[in-house]
């Protein structure tokens, strides 16, 4: 997918684990997972906005876009 | 909600019982077809009297009309073999895949088909009355069975939008 996730090295600079911010943002393990994968197809408001409160981050710290890669399929 | 998992059962159950009852529908009407063939004069004198029971158009209308029959039975049975997979989601626990969608779909088709069958039995009785005596068949018109296949047609659209609606949450975060 074309959208790229840094979570894993967001954490990684934080010295956090996935299982850590999940306790903190409430979002279940597998989720999470799911979205540091890349395998997530959308992300709501409320799920960036306490990961970004979590992480001491803005969105695009999280998120970037990266037009080499190929697009989600529908 | 203890009592969903009784109700679907027992739907499973008499879908099952349809199907073999509707199988034997299916071969007393091929029977029936036969003895058309072997035994004419006397099967055609039990059905519809001595009058008119020699009249080539009222064997030929009546040998169309089981025919259409054994169509029919045909019909009954594709419905409830979509019916009973439709059963067997919910059973799994999934029933909002797309294939629903599908088989909802295609009810919707085989009930259509069934009219259209009932209509060409309606004509076929009308157009050998003109031949022989008045043939008993009370095909009758009813709105109801064409409500039910504009209401199939419909869900099977809500169900498949459902069905993409609920892909779409699995993915989101």
């Amino acid at each position: 997918m074309a959208i790229v996730i840094h979570l894993d090295e967001l954490l990684h600079a934080r010295r956090m684990t996935l299982t850590e911010l999940s306790d903190r943002v409430d979002i279940t393990l597998a989720n999470l997972s799911i979205l540091k994968t890349g395998k997530a197809k959308a992300i709501r408001f409320s799920t960036l906005e306490a990961i970004c409160t979590a992480l001491e981050c803005q969105p695009g710290d999280l998120l970037a876009f990266d037009p080499s890669q190929p697009s989600q399929e529908k | 909600m203890a009592h969903r998992p009784d109700v679907l059962a027992l739907t499973r159950s008499v879908l099952r019982g349809l199907v073999v009852l509707n199988a034997l529908y299916a071969l007393a009407i091929a029977l029936l077809l036969v003895a058309t063939l072997i035994a004419p004069d006397l099967l055609f004198r039990a059905l519809v009297g001595l009058k008119g029971a020699g009249s080539w158009e009222l064997h030929a209308a009546l040998r169309a009309v089981v025919l259409i029959g054994i169509v029919g039975a045909y019909v009954v049975h594709r419905v409830l073999r979509e019916l009973q997979a439709i059963a067997d989601t919910v059973r799994d626990g999934d029933p909002f895949v797309a294939d629903n969608a599908r088989r909802l779909q295609a009810v919707a088709w085989w009930v259509l088909a069934g009219e259209g069958l009932r209509l060409v039995v309606g004509t076929i009785a009308w157009s050998v009355t003109r031949y022989v005596q008045p043939l008993q068949m009370h095909i009758g018109f009813s709105l109801a069975p064409w409500l039910t296949v504009l209401l199939l047609f419909v869900l099977a659209r809500v169900f498949d939008e459902g069905t993409r609606m609920r892909a779409d949450l699995e993915g989101t975060v």
